[in-house]
């Protein structure tokens, strides 16, 4: 499961960035594309004008073969628009941000599957290794658009699926 | 290598996407397709003679195959089986109106609304269309060589290219059959009213028109025409039956694919449409049927309707 949700990151990140390169994030001291793991950040830490993921809901299906997960991914994401433009620009830049999970996700971005990665071995030194199995995603589901002291908040939903393999945690 | 147990499970779809190609109706021969060279194409690049029809919603497919017990002896007692009757359905509802689709969702011929010319006389499925332009050489299957024709049409239009109707009877269409005449007709545009040769203009110049698409029947031939047209009209009780190849595929998440292809599909209902509502409007989407007609496979001479290929990832 860990490497199911590791590899949508990854591919997610690698993709916005190709969208749109121009999106990032300072997160603890570094530029990085504007996707970020909300698990994986310091808790509290707010962040506007990037894709923060969270994991939701996991189904396991067992009629199967192999055990089958669903895990639902929310990704939620606020802008309140450019300091030049005094904000007034909030509703423009959420909707580019709209089209780029779009492009990055949606139907027309394809394929819409990626080869299961372990990337287990980095913590020691080691490789990202190729798995047997792809992960495969829904397309995304657009929430409704929210708004606080100025700022325009929305969360999108993929539901995003795997297999797992033999001896995988 | 896919985990084994991972490559035995079930294959999870997204939808299905309908391919179609045309049976040479005079002999009853289908297009070919060989699922081992061929099973793996590109979705959105199918091998020709196939027509990329787009996906499909609602695909369902059963078949009506009857198996009956055959029993001697008293008290009877089953000894073999033997199959009755062979038939096998296939419904439908296509994402898109284009030509092919309407004709098939049809049934029946499919009739090109021609162009008309100015103070025609109204006709049930279309006037008098206005004079056709004529070909000239050099023209391809996507670039057609109009010279000073090229004023009659502009960027977008739809045209129909066709040889001239000569009271000729029985199939008529180039490339694929449009329809069948049991008598002769006067119109000579008629065949040009039924073709299924038709395709959209993507550019004008130099004294041609290039084609969105290429023609169904490849290169033109001496003697065709093009005519506009501005919509297609089907109409429910004619006698002519669309009859196609078809071929579904739908693609496992884990690269494997299935592939289901019918040989010979012709129309078993009359146009009909089906409406998703959402919002207070009507999405309308074409609904076709079809029941799968039998050919001989030379492998063994056995007589089958459809064929069901599992490719592996």
């Amino acid at each position: 499961m860990q490497n199911a949700k590791d590899t949508f990151y990854e591919v997610l990140r690698d993709r916005v960035t190709a969208v749109n390169a121009a999106l990032t994030v300072f997160v603890r001291g570094v530029v990085r594309p504007a996707v970020v793991v909300d698990e994986n950040e310091v808790v509290g830490t707010v962040l506007r004008d990037c894709f923060r993921l969270r994991w939701a809901a996991i189904r396991i299906d067992r009629s199967g073969s192999a055990a089958m997960y669903a895990m639902t991914c929310e990704l939620r994401y606020a802008t309140a628009g450019t300091e030049a433009a005094s904000g007034l620009d909030r509703g423009r830049a959420i909707a580019a941000m709209d089209a780029t999970l779009m492009a990055a996700l949606g139907p027309d971005a394809q394929p819409q599957w990626a080869l299961k990665k372990s990337f287990a071995g980095l913590a020691s030194g080691g490789a990202v290794v190729n798995l047997s199995s792809r992960i495969w995603w829904s397309d995304v589901v657009f929430g409704v658009l929210a708004e606080s002291a100025g700022e325009l908040q929305r969360m999108a939903t993929v539901d995003v699926w795997s297999y797992q393999e033999e001896g995988e945690a | 290598m896919i985990d084994s147990e991972v490559k035995a499970a079930s294959p999870v779809v997204r939808r299905v996407r309908a391919y179609f190609a045309p049976v040479t109706r005079s002999t009853g021969q289908p297009a070919v397709f060989d699922p081992a060279q061929g099973g793996a194409f590109a979705v959105n690049a199918p091998l020709a003679p196939w027509v990329d029809l787009g996906w499909v919603y609602e695909f369902a497919r059963s078949s009506g195959t009857k198996v009956e017990a055959v029993r001697t002896g008293v008290p009877a007692v089953v000894q073999m089986q033997v199959r009755t009757e062979i038939e096998a359905v296939v419904s439908m509802k296509f994402e898109s109106w284009g030509k092919l689709q309407l004709a098939l969702a049809a049934g029946t011929q499919q009739m090109n609304l021609l162009r008309t010319a100015a103070g025609a006389v109204p006709s049930i499925s279309g006037g008098l269309g206005v004079a056709t332009t004529r070909l000239l050489p050099g023209s391809t299957a996507s670039v057609l060589q109009v010279g000073t024709g090229l004023s009659g049409f502009s960027v977008g239009d739809t045209v129909a290219v066709d040889v001239d109707y000569t009271a000729q009877t029985g199939y008529v269409g180039s490339g694929v059959s449009g329809a069948y005449l049991r008598t002769a007709l006067t119109d000579v545009d008629y065949v040009r009213r039924v073709t299924l040769n038709v395709a959209r203009v993507a550019a004008i110049g130099g004294g041609a028109l290039t084609l969105e698409q290429p023609l169904m029947a490849g290169v033109p031939v001496a003697g065709m025409g093009v005519s506009g047209v501005v919509g297609f009209c089907d109409r429910e009780g004619s006698s002519f039956f669309q009859e196609w190849s078809g071929l579904f595929v739908m693609e496992g998440q884990q690269g494997e694919r299935v592939l289901l292809h019918y040989p010979r599909l012709q129309a078993m209902g009359g146009a009909a449409e089906a409406s998703v509502t959402a919002g207070g409007l009507e999405t309308v989407r074409l609904a076709a049927d079809f029941r799968a007609l039998p050919v001989k496979d030379a492998v063994d001479g056995e007589q089958v309707v459809c064929f069901r290929s599992y490719l592996l990832a």
